[in-house]
């Protein structure tokens, strides 16, 4: 038994030696758009409107290291929530054969589909009780926009990515990359769909990078 | 007609491109105002419709035409605005050449104004005022031709009947088979969304849902009567629904009110318009659920004709939709219409009009989220002329922005 623990702890000290001075990271920030979109629900043929306004998302950029990297072995499921008529979150990055479940916690039907050229899909009219919960696997990098066929104001973006090294900054543009391979690198900020930034990189082992992205 | 037709094909292949979707996107996002923090909100949308009729002589439904063709284009712009969480306005203007498809000039309109307000969070009230749709029936949340897998209006709200509320009849007799030229004088049981002026208050509570409204003019009634701001002859509508789940929906709506214009000729001696009413039952269904949707509805209407009697409807409507693909869907709807007649106080037979039969179908194609092309056939026998089978093709191409 002793010996499984002492194999267990030398397998994590390596484990946490490889991470700090085996692996570098960059963090900075991105310069944001100004503004944000607005959304205002149509409730014009609704028979019965619910009191309330629906929330504002800040613009975010995805930062992520390009590079041909292999792909992540395990890649985990992630979640899109439809709740209080918006996608939660609005953008998500996701890595290329990530599957993305899009639970329902409204209390009304939503319809979620995408005809962006990187992934048409359709889920149909679904329930919140909806089981198993609607999902669809990503295997195609490029830009998805969902959208909701029956509440025309919600809107999300799914970026896919052949990069499992990316990270979405926080609604003042900041961000911190981890666990990064040592080497050259280009490093990209996607802010929008017309505007992506790049910046070349040298990562060192153990080494963290201050890059501002414009 | 056609090249009008084919110009619209070459645009939805223009903007069919990803640069053109990005570009509604951000027209979208530009044609958002806010202040004070977002509490006060606003939107402008719209609606561009090209649409494409050929058909038999008379033109069908509500559509007012002379030849076997018509073009017919619609730029439908919407306000969406938010006051704070529980007030909220919305309004309709459109560019068109008349509320139902004509082959006049262009006109512009106001049709819809409202405002609405929502004290409680939970929405078991509602206090609507203005100019809006009517409250009866399942079909005004989808009338609009971005949401209608169809192009025209299913026979309830588009079968135009024997009643006038302009031309009155002295016998059974005259109470005539309409030549077509003079068409546009009589009713359908419900004349489209019936946007008349009025107030109502709505809500749900648990499972059940109801809407009530005091308007200026019966469901009947033509687009001209609908901004006449007099409410010395109102019509009362009411609905009750019941909504068990999310998939299915349940309604029966009812409509009383007087139906005749001011200039309703000729009158009989000391009555007033006011004196004769339209009356409507009606029973709404639908269920939705992946892909497919299904909706059904059933009218029973009187209208009070002076000197006549009564002149009795029914009709009703099984409709269901398909979404094949992402991007394609089929729809499929059966509409029948009957007329019913007594004899006139003297024991002459009324005339009536036939029976009518029409099955609709149609395809439809998203090429993106802001452009959508339909393609619709339909098939009828009777009309309020001819007991003749005929068919009408539609096409329909809109842009939403």
């Amino acid at each position: 038994m002793d010996f499984f623990v002492t194999i267990a702890i030398l397998a994590a000290l390596l484990g946490g030696a490889g991470s700090c001075f085996g692996q570098a990271a960059i963090e900075g920030t991105v310069e944001l758009p100004k503004g944000h979109f607005v959304p205002v629900e149509n409730e014009r043929y609704e028979i019965v409107s619910k009191a309330g306004v629906l929330a504002t998302d800040p613009p975010r950029a995805v930062v992520y290291l390009a590079g041909n990297f292999s792909r992540s072995e395990r890649l985990p499921h992630r979640t899109v929530t439809q709740k209080e008529l918006a996608f939660i979150p609005g953008l998500l990055a996701i890595e290329v054969g990530t599957k993305v479940q899009f639970p329902n916690e409204d209390d009304t039907y939503h319809n979620i589909f995408s005809y962006s050229p990187t992934k048409r899909f359709d889920l149909g009219r679904y329930p919140p009780e909806e089981h198993p919960v609607p999902s669809v696997v990503f295997d195609k990098p490029g830009l998805v926009t969902l959208r909701c066929d029956i509440h025309e104001h919600m809107r999300g973006l799914i970026l896919v990515l052949q990069t499992p090294y990316f990270t979405i900054t926080d609604g003042k543009g900041h961000f911190r990359l981890t666990n990064l391979p040592a080497g050259r690198h280009v490093l990209k900020a996607w802010i929008n769909s017309r505007k992506t930034v790049e910046h070349p990189v040298e990562l060192k082992n153990g080494a963290s990078l201050q890059a501002n992205l414009p | 007609m056609k090249r009008a037709f084919l110009c619209a094909c070459l645009f939805a292949s223009a903007l069919r491109s990803l640069s053109a979707q990005d570009f509604l996107d951000q027209l979208h996002q530009a044609l958002t105002i806010s202040f004070f923090d977002d509490r006060v909100r606003a939107r402008a949308s719209g609606l561009l419709d090209l649409e494409y009729y050929h058909y038999p002589q008379p033109a069908p439904g509500l559509i007012e035409a002379m030849g076997h063709d018509l073009f017919a284009p619609r730029l439908s712009v919407f306000v969406d605005a938010k006051i704070g969480p529980h007030v909220y306005f919305f309004a309709q203007s459109r560019v068109d050449t008349g509320f139902d498809p004509s082959d006049l000039g262009a006109e512009w309109r106001l049709d819809e104004y409202a405002l609405r307000i929502t004290p409680w969070d939970d929405g078991r009230f509602n206090l609507q005022l203005g100019r809006f749709p009517t409250v009866i029936g399942g079909w005004i949340q989808r009338h609009l031709s971005w949401d209608n897998p169809f192009i025209n209006a299913p026979i309830p709200y588009d079968g135009v009947s024997l009643v006038s509320d302009r031309e009155l009849p002295f016998t059974g007799q005259s109470f005539r088979r309409v030549p077509a030229f003079d068409k546009y004088e009589f009713l359908p049981i419900v004349w489209g969304p019936a946007y008349t002026l009025g107030a109502s208050v709505a809500g749900r509570i648990g499972i059940f849902e109801y809407a009530a409204a005091m308007k200026n003019a019966a469901v009947s009634s033509r687009p001209e009567a609908w901004e006449e701001f007099n409410f010395h002859y109102p019509t009362y509508e009411l609905r009750l629904g019941v909504r068990p789940n999310q998939a299915w929906n349940f309604g029966l709506s009812g409509a009383v009110g007087p139906y005749l214009l001011p200039d309703a000729h000729p009158m009989p001696a000391q009555s007033d318009r006011g004196d004769f009413y339209q009356y409507v039952l009606s029973q709404d269904v639908s269920y939705g659920r992946g892909h497919f949707q299904i909706w059904a509805e059933a009218f029973v209407s009187r209208f009070e004709v002076p000197r006549l009697g009564n002149a009795d409807m029914f009709a009703y409507y099984i409709e269901a939709k398909y979404r094949i693909t992402p991007q394609l869907f089929a729809a499929l709807r059966w509409n029948q219409e009957f007329f019913v007649t007594a004899d006139d106080p003297a024991g002459r037979p009324v005339s009536r009009a036939h029976d009518v039969l029409r099955i609709d179908g149609a395809l439809g194609y998203r090429f993106t989220a802001y452009t959508q092309l339909k393609l619709q056939y339909s098939l009828a026998r009777g009309d309020f002329i001819s007991d003749n089978l005929h068919g009408t093709f539609a096409a329909q191409f809109t842009v939403r922005f």
